[in-house]
This record gives structure tokens, C-alpha cells and sequence, in this order.
């Protein structure tokens, strides 16, 4: 089977989606837009895995959830996504120590619709890879990883793909010999 | 929902360099009550210098060192000591990235002298200046290089920075190495103004 994975330069999908965002009574639940994120003006760094429950995720979404701060002080909002519904993420959030404290919205994709547009979904199972997209303030796909289901992401290199993607050289000093000057 | 907060960013920043019990310092402090967007680059900058690959973080700590004794910022001279020790430096060591920067002093100021003039009486006539420590280093006569290439790097010798450069290379560290550790100290630099 041929799959297409939504890559550089692609235009974010739109959604609209139910999030935990929280485990105090009351306060679990939250819709989540991309119109609510582009008019935030930030990146957004999307990342997702195949199952709730399951054992490699846990370690890999509280490694992301250390590195929080690190995405907040790039201007990025921070969201973790399963194609699980909202009620199962809140459920596996008060089960597991690593996950009680989490800072970011886990996002219920419970219709499949956004990993499908994404191109995230395994064939048989209809779960998603463990796929991280970087999206820019325009709503541009900057960066895609798409890794298979037992494979384990390495958060720091999500973040030196950020460091990369935001850091222009804006100093003149960084002008090379021969290079055209830059007209006002 | 996902609105922007850097209260924390100057806190954060402190802590990165062995002072999170301190008070912020007040232009960092002034900076921070106007939420600049500044103080997130440089937190970042900070951060990602100490934390290069090509350099363990004893090593990043006690070139933190020796641009904080370089700048006589004693406050943030504190926190890398402490930082360097809980890296496993020893007393030893740090006393001796102290002394380097000392000694760089000296050499910055007399070398790029000589740089300036270019007269052979001045480059014939020997310095007569006594740097015993570069002969036996206890942190090694790679790194000790190093720390002499970061501080005349900030003190402005191109004569010094031009040979350390060299006998770096000679030693087989690699030019990402030697970048990462002059990156480090032109970043604590700029930390160490706002102080």
C-alpha cells in the first residue's frame, strides 16, 4: 500500500477537536481549534502515537512534557494527539503517575478524520505512527517525522529542528564575501 | 488558551548558571517587567551553549567560569563554581581556570601590543612574562588552550586567538569544538552585562 504523508511546505489541515487539558473536575475537557492556533500567531509542534495504555508512549510524552518549557520559549504551543477519545486519554492521565502532570493538551481524535488527512494512519489497525509535525505561525508544515509503532522519538531533536527552522542570521557580520548586500 | 507568559524566563535563566536562589538583577529584572522578547532568546542561547555536544558540562561550566572572572562578575563566578563542582570539577581545576584567565589577561594586553606595533624590537625582545602554569596543567593542555582561546577571544587579541586557534587544531580538537566553546563565552558575555 501507498502512503501519503503530509510533508514540507503543505498547508496544516484545519480541525476542530475535543483536548484534555486538565484532571481537575470540571476542567477536563477543551476544544481545540486551528483557528485558535493560528490566531495565537505561534508554531505549533504536533506530535502523535499510536495507543493510550500502551508502554513506550508514557516515557516519550513525559520526556515531551519536560521539554515544555523549551517549546513554550520558542513560541510553539505544545500538543500531543491519538486517534483515542478524550474520555480514554482523561482515563489513562489519572492512571499514570508520568502523565498526572502534564502541561499540554492531549487531543482525541476519535473520527480518525485528522490523522487520515495527515497520512498517519497504519493500514491494518487504523492507529496512528508516532509522526511530529512542526507547523509555523502561517499554518505551513516546516518539518514531518514519521516513525514507525515501537520507535521512540528524541525530543531534543525536535528542538534543534525548531532552533533551526526560527534562527535567521539577521547580523550583517554574518554577510560572506561576495554575497549581494541587502537593499533597504 | 495559549496565551504568552515570560515571568519566569529571567528566573530560569539565573538557574541555568547555578543562581536560582538569587535576585534577578535588576536590568535583567527591568527587561523582564516589560515582557521583552529578548530575554527568550537569550534564555535560549544560553541554555543551548551550555549544552553543546562537543563539550562535557564540566567543561562548559568552567568556561562559564572564566568569562564570569574575566567580566569580575563575582555573583555569577559563584554560580559556575557551584555548577562546576556538582559537575566534578575539583578545587584544583577551578583554581586553575582562575588562574588561566588571569594570566590571558596579562598576555591579551602585552601580545596585542606587539600586534599593534609591529616594530622587531618589541616582537624580538622576549615578554618576560612567567606563565609556568601552561607547562603541567591540571585540566589538560587541550582545554587549558581552549579557556586561553575564549578569553583573549573576549578580550580582543587577534594575535592571541589566532595561535590558540591553531594549537587547538594541532591538539585534534575539532573546529566545532573550538566554535561551540567561543560561542559559549561570547553568550555568558552577553548574560553578563544585564547583571
Amino acid at each position: 500500500m501507498k502512503n501519503a504523508v503530509l510533508s514540507v511546505g503543505a498547508q496544516f489541515p484545519e480541525f476542530t477537536k475535543k483536548a484534555v487539558v486538565s484532571i481537575e473536575k470540571g476542567k477536563e475537557f477543551y476544544e481545540i481549534s486551528s483557528e485558535e492556533i493560528k490566531a495565537s500567531g505561534k508554531w505549533m509542534v504536533m506530535f502523535w502515537w499510536p495507543k493510550d495504555f500502551t508502554f513506550v508512549c508514557p516515557t516519550e510524552i513525559a520526556e515531551f512534557n519536560n521539554h515544555y518549557q523549551d517549546f513554550a520559549d520558542r513560541d510553539a504551543i505544545l500538543i500531543g494527539a491519538s486517534t483515542d477519545s478524550e474520555f480514554v486519554h482523561l482515563a489513562w492521565r489519572n492512571n499514570h503517575d508520568d502523565l498526572r502532570g502534564l502541561k499540554f493538551p492531549m487531543l482525541a481524535d476519535t473520527s480518525k478524520s485528522l490523522a487520515d488527512e495527515l497520512g498517519i494512519l497504519e493500514a491494518n489497525e487504523k492507529i496512528a505512527y508516532r509522526a511530529t509535525f512542526v507547523v509555523d505561525p502561517q499554518g505551513i508544515v516546516r518539518w514531518t517525522s514519521v516513525y514507525d509503532l515501537s520507535v521512540g522519538r528524541n525530543v531534543k531533536e525536535v528542538i534543534r529542528v525548531m532552533d533551526a527552522l526560527q534562527t535567521d542570521e539577521l547580523c550583517p557580520c554574518n554577510w560572506q564575501k561576495g554575497e549581494a548586500t541587502i537593499n533597504a | 488558551m495559549f496565551a504568552t507568559n515570560t515571568s519566569d524566563t529571567a528566573q530560569q535563566i539565573l538557574q541555568a548558571v547555578g543562581l536560582g536562589a538569587s535576585a534577578v538583577p535588576s536590568k535583567l529584572a527591568a527587561l523582564a517587567a516589560v515582557d521583552a522578547r529578548y530575554l527568550k532568546d537569550l534564555k535560549i542561547n544560553v541554555s543551548n551553549a551550555l549544552d553543546a555536544a562537543s563539550m562535557e558540562k564540566k567543561e562548559a561550566y568552567l568556561i562559564g567560569l572564566s568569562v564570569a572572572v574575566n567580566e569580575k562578575l563575582a555573583a555569577l563566578q559563584g554560580g559556575f563554581e557551584q555548577l562546576a563542582l556538582a559537575a566534578g570539577a575539583t578545587d584544583k581545576e577551578i583554581a586553575e581556570v582562575i588562574s588561566c584567565t588571569s594570566l590571558m589577561n596579562a598576555n591579551n594586553v602585552y601580545y596585542r601590543f606587539r600586534h599593534f606595533v609591529e616594530k622587531e624590537f618589541y616582537t624580538t625582545a622576549p615578554a618576560g612574562i612567567r606563565m609556568s602554569i601552561m607547562a603541567n596543567p591540571v585540566i589538560g593542555k587541550e582545554f587549558f588552550e581552549l579557556v586561553s582561546l575564549v578569553v583573549s577571544a573576549l578580550n580582543g587579541c587577534q594575535m592571541c586567538v589566532t595561535s590558540h586557534e591553531e594549537a587547538l587544531l594541532k591538539h585534534g580538537t575539532s573546529q566545532q569544538r573550538v566554535a561551540d566553546a567561543v560561542r559559549l563565552g561570547a553568550v555568558i558575555k552577553s548574560l553578563g552585562v544585564l547583571f
